[in-house]
């Protein structure tokens, strides 16, 4: 009768626990980003000459991709000196994109692995069925000299997802309008799985958006029980056989909550929380400054396409700066050579390098105090795209297109 | 061992009328622009740096002090600094009604005491008292209010002794 996430976690602890129990589990992969130079300085207190497993490490850099200053360039140089020292892998430097398209892209997602990552967006590969997590870098140092980590076993929310999305709708918009309902809080401490039609019908894209933003509600993991559509994504990039892990026809779950989203109006989150949600209709016309279409939320091919179509022979408002930001060099690729990036660039936009830039307000995209900025990213914070006076919305790539045109927010139905 | 019972003045963290602030994530507590930081000692300044109202706390903070939170404290990114920065400035727990998941992690991981409260901004206490708070009981008391929080699970407590994490693995290797 377990769920998913007991499953893996028994699995990789090789132990009989249910939901409540602690368990000590041996990881898959462990990914770490710029933020492995902490993780780095951790480990040289440990006293622990070599790493666990040399080949379980990823280290993508790309929150700050070129290095935007002189100490990010010492933290990068010290990773990279530290990926020669121990001999790791797997590193992807600044021409490979953004952690969660890399590790999936490069076939260090696997259905049914344990993968924890120093990132709290790190539960995207539940989009694969892995359970996967964020810890701390602390943590991480301690995964990195032992392969282990102590895990409380989640419980588990089960979310049924019934219907076909609207036309101007998209996974965005329903994984907004779910954390709006559970809250930033919602689904703390605890795995969310998603079942349902609407969610068989998705693509690995849209799966990936709503994994990834699972973590806005506090889920500990967001799996998505993996099908044909899954395995075809993964086969060519990743060798050797590929199972699933999925639930007992009685698991126990905490709660079950039910949507249906065939009257799903296009969504948006308001600052300066994600969990701040409305109908774009009831936002239409704030003025915006800046619209980012990008991240590993929503910066892949099949965004890209929504955003060409709609952007096709038109120009953007003269007053909105948009950006666009690639997940990955794949992707970048992949939407050149369909002549996307060429009709977003004709229309006005301003493409950067595929990382993690603006949607941390890194770098690459910083927004003054007053602005207002609408984004297909994952977080609204205050201040989390640049200045705390600012505003930032988060929604579709359809409406960001959409409001890119018209220079305020709009609901993209009747534009497409 | 160190001590179960801790005494100290406490902050709670509100908005301007006084009304509990939920939801501080962790861009809030230690905002991205600090980031590079790799040294503890440097992350104090930053602590609620992107907090509105609170951003002068580094200054205001004594050594000892202990925070009192409202729910989903630290919501957000795995950023450990979002922790370390109250290490820095030797603050000794945070009370919260609740706490974002990694964030909890995080704090038990490096030893911080953290102590659940729910209801705890009901309680009658305010900024500046002083309170002794038992760990093991969950027991909270001032002058003249008594409060009765969850007590700290004993995993927590045994990392809390050993220092961190690290220290705690130590000691079970023997």
């Amino acid at each position: 009768m377990p769920t998913i996430a007991e499953k893996i976690l028994n699995r990789a602890s090789g132990q009989n626990a249910v939901a409540g129990d602690i368990v000590s589990a041996r990881v898959d992969r462990a990914m770490s980003h710029d933020n492995a130079a902490l993780v780095w300085k951790n480990f040289k207190s440990l006293g622990v000459d070599k790493v666990w497993d040399n080949e379980k490490i990823v280290i993508p850099i790309d929150h700050r991709v070129p290095a935007n200053n002189i100490k990010v360039a010492e933290g990068q140089k010290a990773i990279r000196e530290m990926v020669k020292l121990q001999g790791i892998k797997h590193y992807y430097g600044i021409n490979t994109g953004i952690c969660h398209q890399i590790m999936p892209e490069k076939g260090h997602v696997k259905p049914g692995w344990l993968i924890v990552g120093t990132d709290s967006h790190t539960t995207t590969y539940g989009a694969f069925g892995a359970f996967s997590t964020g810890i701390g870098a602390t943590e991480m140092a301690g995964v990195w000299a032992t392969g282990e980590l102590w895990l409380r076993v989640p419980h588990t929310i089960k979310i049924n997802v019934t219907g076909n999305l609207p036309k101007g709708s998209y996974p965005k918009d329903l994984i907004l309008h779910i954390i709006g309902k559970l809250t930033a809080e919602g689904a703390n401490y605890r795995a969310v799985e998603f079942y349902g039609d609407t969610m068989e019908k998705m693509s690995v894209s849209g799966r990936m958006t709503v994994s990834n933003m699972s973590m806005e509600m506090g889920a500990k993991a967001a799996i998505i029980p993996p099908d044909e559509k899954t395995f075809e994504w993964l086969r060519p990039r990743r060798e050797g056989e590929l199972e699933g892990a999925y639930a007992d026809p009685d698991a126990v779950y905490e709660r079950e909550i039910d949507f249906d989203v065939s009257d799903l109006e296009p969504q948006v989150a308001k600052p300066h929380t994600v969990d701040n949600v409305s109908p774009v209709s009831d936002v239409a016309g704030k003025h915006l400054d800046q619209v980012f279409i990008g991240s590993c939320t929503n910066g892949r091919a099949d965004d890209f396409e929504v955003v060409a179509k709609i952007l096709e022979g038109k120009k953007i408002h003269p007053d909105v700066r948009l950006i666009v930001g690639p997940a990955s060099y794949e992707v970048y690729l992949e939407a050149i050579e369909k002549g996307y990036i060429q009709t977003m660039i004709k229309a006005g936009a301003v493409v950067i390098n595929p990382g993690c830039g603006p949607c941390l307000g890194a770098h690459e995209g910083i927004m003054a105090s007053g602005e207002r900025g609408l984004s297909t990213t994952n977080r609204n914070f205050r201040g989390r795209m640049g200045s705390p006076d600012s505003e930032l919305f988060l929604a579709s790539p359809a409406t960001a297109a959409v409001s890119a045109i018209t220079g305020e927010i709009t609901d993209p139905r009747g534009w497409l | 061992m160190k001590p179960e019972i801790l005494e100290g003045r406490i902050w709670l963290i509100t908005d301007g009328e006084g009304k509990r602030l939920d939801d501080i994530d962790t861009d809030m507590i230690f905002h991205n622009r600090w980031l590079y930081i790799t040294d503890v000692k440097e992350m104090g300044k930053y602590a609620f740096g992107n907090t509105e109202g609170w951003e002068d706390f580094p200054e205001k903070a004594k050594e000892g002090d202990i925070l009192v939170v409202g729910r989903n404290f630290g919501a957000g990114s795995s950023r450990q600094q979002a922790v370390d920065c109250f290490r820095a400035l030797g603050i000794q727990a945070v009370v919260g009604e609740s706490f974002g998941a990694i964030y909890k992690r995080n704090a038990i991981n490096s030893g911080m005491p953290l102590v659940e409260a729910p209801g705890i901004f009901e309680s009658g206490l305010k900024s500046g008292d002083t309170v002794k708070i038992n760990l093991r009981t969950g027991e909270i008391t001032s002058r003249n209010v008594g409060f009765k929080a969850r007590p700290m699970p004993s995993v927590s407590l045994d990392i809390y002794h050993a220092g961190d994490l690290f220290a705690y693995a130590e000691k079970l290797k023997g």
